[in-house]
Order: structure tokens, then C-alpha cells, then sequence
């Protein structure tokens, strides 16, 4: 799992997603002021900045979640507006959150499949294929190298990596367009947070979902990432390629100072030399 | 369940699930496998019990009598154990079953409508309480227990107010009242016969309701959706799960179950009485549901449970005042019914999360 397995992003790949302008505000708080970000297909941007930056504010915009003040999302080609999680999700954008959206109750399987089962007709009546998910979802851990103690398990009887493991699996189970990952090593240990890498690195050597994650470690940023967003009290202030920067630059800004002003600045020298 | 690793040592050694320790620990897990089969234990030793006391429990008057309460009280806590898997409950339901009978008597006597129309009527009343509370609750973000202590003082007063608090003949229209709760079981009847079968005819109901709904709860997208939504609310938002939705159709199943529940009691005692139902019938069916073993605190929950857990309260209530007891007397095992069987699903919810490891 190398940066150099993977040859770097195509320049002419099409972008696929812009959010431009987006602000938000909660009440009295101030979460995202004039933020703008680009993705191109098959990329994996990286979303950094400290807590309360705005990062998950960002994706739950673009999930449906949260509803924009001001501002446009423009995916693939065209004017969007997102009223739900559904709506997303319906349109290929799949998120896997903070919290993973797991539903603990539940068995493995039948939280691969919530908001999108399978169903059989017996005497006229819709009722869920358990069988035909419960296979699939089989077949899909195993093509992906998951374990679980079986489909049939109540997700609350997982480990922390299983757990995050099959969060990811649910939301590339649709082949979306989009992927969004919140923090998705967070939590994990050494060996369970390398083997979500490594989900992660699959993909993108395929080239084909593009991938917006957001990583607080800098060291996976580099690993997995082609291109940085980092974001400052709101506002994207540094946007980045991975060849074009490194994570000791990358922490060289982050303590450059805390005002707003020393970051941008700091930004600007990078954007400068890199001509980005 | 558990997967099995190699130790360094050689020897299997478990990881995942923690094994159950202490016999105590055994019996919890036990339980939280089979948490119907366990309230149909306590609910035999009950029949047992009364039976070597008396003699006469599994008479056919005497089980006609307890299973027309476990009809009552089943229905409605069916309806309450899919609310309380979301997350809610429903406090009105008592004020439901007076309201919807009253106002389908009324059509029938003041415009002449049929039952079998009037009776649909009802239960739509019974379907709008619910949207009402539903939406209370998801839009106005009240918690669904003042919601519904609300509505279920609103609804008492209309009820007592429409006709100033009188009864109301029931009219008589058959086959409608001996298809839904009339009673045409005398001494001289065989079991197996149409009136034989009229005994029963409220627990039959309620059997149906529990299947249908057993169907809907684990073999439907709106059950999995329903258990969703009071397991992880956040989650399933985020994964599109209307939540809000999904709450108010449980509204509206509550309501129209407690209004079903009403008229097949009008029919039975052949009068509509705007105190029929009342804040003791909401508690009991809730009680029911908690026997049977649905935890208040969602995500999980049986309505099979809920159907044996009223046959327990109709069983307690019954057999001991038949052994001689005072009626009040049977609210101290019902109590204390309550109040272990909450302790045991809290143990067994805990013994649940305490095995990941």
C-alpha cells in the first residue's frame, strides 16, 4: 500500500463535484463562510483543519443532511439540491459518518441493506428478501475481505474495526459516485485501521468513485490522499496536491499561528510556489 | 458464534463474545434469546397455579372471561410495543377505546349509518388521534409522553361531553356484532360451535393483530425502519430512514388498534360507555407490553411478547379474584409483576452490551 503503487491522478479527469460559496450558520455559530471545493472523478481529497472547522458541516451539506445558507453544489454538470440523506444516497453519493450510522439492533446484514432492501412478493404482499441480503451481503464481505463473526450478528456485537469495516463496505455496496469518509480510522487499532486503508487504497487505484475523506492524521493524509483541502474557521484556506506539499509544510501551517490571517498567508506561499 | 484464534501457545482461545460466566449470567442470556418463551413460562405456572387452586380456571366460562381481557389488553399493547421499539409511547390509547365506539354508536343511532360503515368511521378517528400525537411529537419536538397525557385528557373530555358522560346502546345488527365481540355462548352451547366460537371472538381479533403485526415488525421495510429509528435516530437519518415518518405510522397503527379495541368491546358488552377505556387500561396494556418483554427504551422489542404478557395480566387479574381475592389485592402482583419484569429486561438489555468485548 504505497503511494508509489498508485500513479498520480490524470490532470484532464473530469471534475465531478463543486461546492461553491457554501455558508452555514447554527444559531450564533458561524460554521462555513464562502467555503468552495472541487473533486474530480476518481480522486481522493483529503479534508483537514482542526475541530470546529467545518469539515463535517461540509460533507453533511453534501450528504443531505444539513441544508446550505447560501451557496451551490454543481454535480456532475448540474445544479443540485439535496433535501435529504435519501436524496443523496439516490443520486450516488454515499456517506459513511463519524458514528457510522450503524444500527445496533439490527444483524450485519440487514444494516448493509436499510434504506435500500430487497424484497420478494408472497401472496401479493412486499416483504423482505432476508435470504437474498443475507447472500450478498455474505459474498460481499468476502470479496472484500471483511470479517465478521457472521452476517447474522447484531452489529452491537462487533469490534470497533468490524464495525467500521462494514459501515464502509454499506456505502460502497451501491458502486456510488461520490464516497465520504468521516474520520473513518478514528478509533481504530493499528491493524484494523490498516486494513480500512487498504479498502481505501483499492479504490482508489481503480480510479473510479471519487473520494472525499476527512483524516486528522497527517501521515495517512499522504498515504491515501492525491489533493488537500484544509479548512480554518470556516473557510478553505489552503487547497493542495499531495506531490506538491508534504506533511512536514503541512504542520509548518497549522502552527504558523492561530489567527486566521498567519494561515491564509501561510497558504498562499504554498499556492505561490506551487503555482496551484 | 465466537470466532476462534490460534494463542501463541497453540491452544483455541475465544475472541468476539465474551462466554457467560456465573449461572446467572446463563440464565440472562438464556432469557435475552428467548424472551417470549420465557413469559410463556411464567404465563403456564400462572394457569397452573390457579387452576390446582380452584379447579374451575380452564373451565371454557372462566378462560372465555380471560381471554376477552387478553384480547383487550393484547391489542393495545401490540400496538404500544411498536411504539415503544421507535422510541415513544402512546398515554391516549385509553381515551381512544371510549372515543371511537362512542362516536361509531352515535352515527349509527343519530344518522341511521351501518355498522360496518360506522365502524370503519371509529377506527379512522382512532387513526387521526394518531397522526395528531404523531405529529405533536416529531414536529413540535414534545416528548410523547406529555404529548399523549395531553391528548388522552382532551379526548376523555370530549368523549364524556358529547352526550353528557351517558352510555349508549350499542343497536343491534347482526352478523356485525357477533362477527366482532357479542358473546352468543350460553351454558347449553358446545365449545366447538358458532357461539362457542363468539367467546373468544376479542382474543381472536387480537391473535390476528398480533400475527399481521409480528409480519410487519420482522418481515417488512417499515418494521426494520421502525426498530431503526429507536435503536440509532441519528444513524438512521443519516442512512434515509424517514424517521419522523416511520414514528407517525406507529402513531396511527396505535390509534386505530385502540379504536379497533373499543368497538369490539362496545359489541361485546353492547353499549358504548365513555369511560370504558380510561388512564388504568392505557397502563395495563403498557404493562403487558413490558411483561412481555419490550424494554422502554427502544430499538427492540416482541409483539409476540406483548400478546402473553397481556394473557399473564388478564390471568392474574381473573384468577385471583376467582381464588377469593380482592380485586385490589391483584394490583399488588401486578405491580410487582411490573417492576421485576422491568428489572430483568434492563438486566438482560445490559447482560447484552456488557458481552461485547
Amino acid at each position: 500500500m504505497n503511494q508509489k503503487d498508485i500513479p498520480a491522478i490524470s490532470p484532464d479527469a473530469p471534475v465531478i463535484l463543486e461546492m461553491i460559496g457554501i455558508s452555514k450558520t447554527f444559531g450564533a455559530v458561524t460554521a462555513l463562510v464562502d467555503a468552495t471545493i472541487r473533486l474530480r472523478k476518481g480522486e481522493v481529497l483529503a479534508l483537514v483543519g482542526d475541530n470546529g472547522a467545518g469539515k463535517s458541516t461540509l460533507i453533511k451539506i453534501l450528504s443531505g443532511f444539513h441544508h446550505p445558507d447560501s451557496g451551490r453544489i454543481v454535480y456532475q454538470g448540474r445544479e443540485v439540491r439535496f433535501g435529504s440523506p435519501r436524496d443523496a444516497r439516490a443520486q450516488g453519493i454515499e456517506t459513511v459518518y463519524q458514528d457510522l450510522a450503524l444500527i445496533n439492533d439490527l444483524s450485519v446484514y440487514h444494516n448493509m441493506f436499510v434504506g435500500r432492501e430487497y424484497h420478494k412478493r408472497i401472496l401479493g404482499l412486499k416483504l423482505l428478501d432476508n435470504k437474498k441480503m443475507r447472500d450478498l451481503a455474505r459474498t460481499y464481505l468476502d470479496t472484500l475481505g471483511i470479517e465478521v463473526p457472521s452476517v447474522d450478528s447484531l452489529v452491537e456485537l462487533l469490534s470497533g474495526g468490524q464495525r467500521q469495516s462494514v459501515a464502509v463496505a454499506r456505502s460502497i455496496y451501491s458502486s456510488p459516485t461520490i464516497l465520504v469518509l468521516d474520520e473513518p480510522l478514528a478509533a481504530l487499532g493499528v491493524r484494523e485501521g490498516a486494513h480500512v486503508l487498504g479498502l481505501i487504497q483499492n479504490l482508489r487505484r481503480q480510479r473510479d468513485v471519487s473520494i472525499i475523506l476527512i483524516v486528522h492524521n497527517y501521515n495517512q493524509v499522504f498515504e491515501v490522499c492525491d489533493r488537500i483541502n484544509f479548512l480554518h474557521s470556516g473557510e478553505v484556506v489552503l487547497d493542495a496536491s499531495t506531490t506538491e506539499t508534504s506533511e512536514e509544510e503541512l504542520i509548518r501551517i497549522v502552527k504558523s499561528g492561530l489567527g486566521r490571517q498567519a494561515i491564509a498567508a501561510a497558504a498562499a506561499e504554498v499556492a505561490a510556489r506551487t503555482g496551484s | 458464534m465466537a470466532r476462534m484464534t490460534a494463542t501463541s501457545h497453540g491452544a483455541p482461545r475465544k475472541v468476539g463474545l465474551r462466554e457467560a460466566d456465573t449461572a446467572l449470567e446463563r440464565v440472562l442470556v438464556l432469557l435475552s434469546r428467548y424472551r417470549e418463551a420465557s413469559i410463556a413460562v411464567v404465563a403456564l405456572v400462572l394457569v397452573v397455579y390457579f387452576q390446582l387452586g380452584n379447579g374451575a380456571f380452564l373451565s371454557s366460562q372462566e378462560l372465555s372471561v380471560v381471554l376477552r381481557d387478553t384480547g383487550r389488553y393484547g391489542m393495545i399493547a401490540v400496538a404500544e410495543v411498536m411504539l415503544m421499539i421507535t422510541g415513544e409511547i402512546d398515554l391516549s390509547v385509553g381515551s381512544t377505546f371510549s372515543l371511537a365506539p362512542y362516536i361509531m354508536v352515535l352515527l349509527s343511532i343519530s344518522f341511521g349509518a351501518p355498522l360496518a360503515i360506522s365502524a370503519p368511521t371509529g377506527i379512522l378517528v382512532g387513526v387521526m388521534v394518531g397522526v395528531i400525537n404523531g405529529i405533536i411529537t416529531v414536529r413540535f419536538r414534545v416528548p410523547s409522553l406529555i404529548t399523549t397525557v395531553g391528548t388522552f385528557f382532551l379526548l376523555q373530555g370530549v368523549v364524556v361531553s358529547i352526550y353528557n358522560s351517558q352510555p349508549i346502546v350499542d343497536p343491534v345488527q347482526e352478523p356485525f356484532n357477533e362477527i366482532f365481540g357479542e358473546n352468543l355462548f350460553g351454558p347449553a352451547d358446545p365449545i366447538w360451535s358458532w357461539h362457542g366460537l363468539t367467546a373468544f371472538t376479542p382474543f381472536l381479533w387480537t391473535v390476528l393483530a398480533v400475527l399481521v403485526m409480528q409480519v410487519v415488525l420482522n418481515r417488512t421495510t417499515f418494521g426494520l425502519h421502525t426498530i431503526a429509528t429507536g435503536s440509532n435516530i441519528i444513524g438512521a437519518r443519516e442512512i434515509g430512514v424517514r424517521t419522523d415518518r416511520i414514528k407517525v405510522y406507529n402513531f396511527m397503527i396505535a390509534g386505530g388498534l385502540a379504536a379497533a379495541a373499543g368497538i369490539v368491546n362496545t359489541t361485546q358488552f353492547a353499549s358504548a360507555d365513555p369511560l370504558a377505556g380510561g388512564p388504568f387500561l392505557t397502563l395495563q396494556a403498557i404493562a403487558a407490553a413490558v411483561i412481555g418483554g419490550t424494554s422502554l427504551l427502544g430499538g427492540s422489542g416482541t409483539v409476540i411478547g406483548a400478546l402473553l404478557g397481556a394473557f399473564v395480566v388478564a390471568t392474574l387479574n381473573n384468577g385471583l379474584v376467582m381464588m377469593g381475592a380482592q380485586a385490589t389485592v391483584s394490583d399488588i402482583y401486578l405491580g410487582a409483576a411490573i417492576v421485576l419484569a422491568m428489572i430483568l429486561n434492563v438486566q438482560v438489555d445490559r447482560m447484552r452490551a456488557r458481552r461485547r468485548v
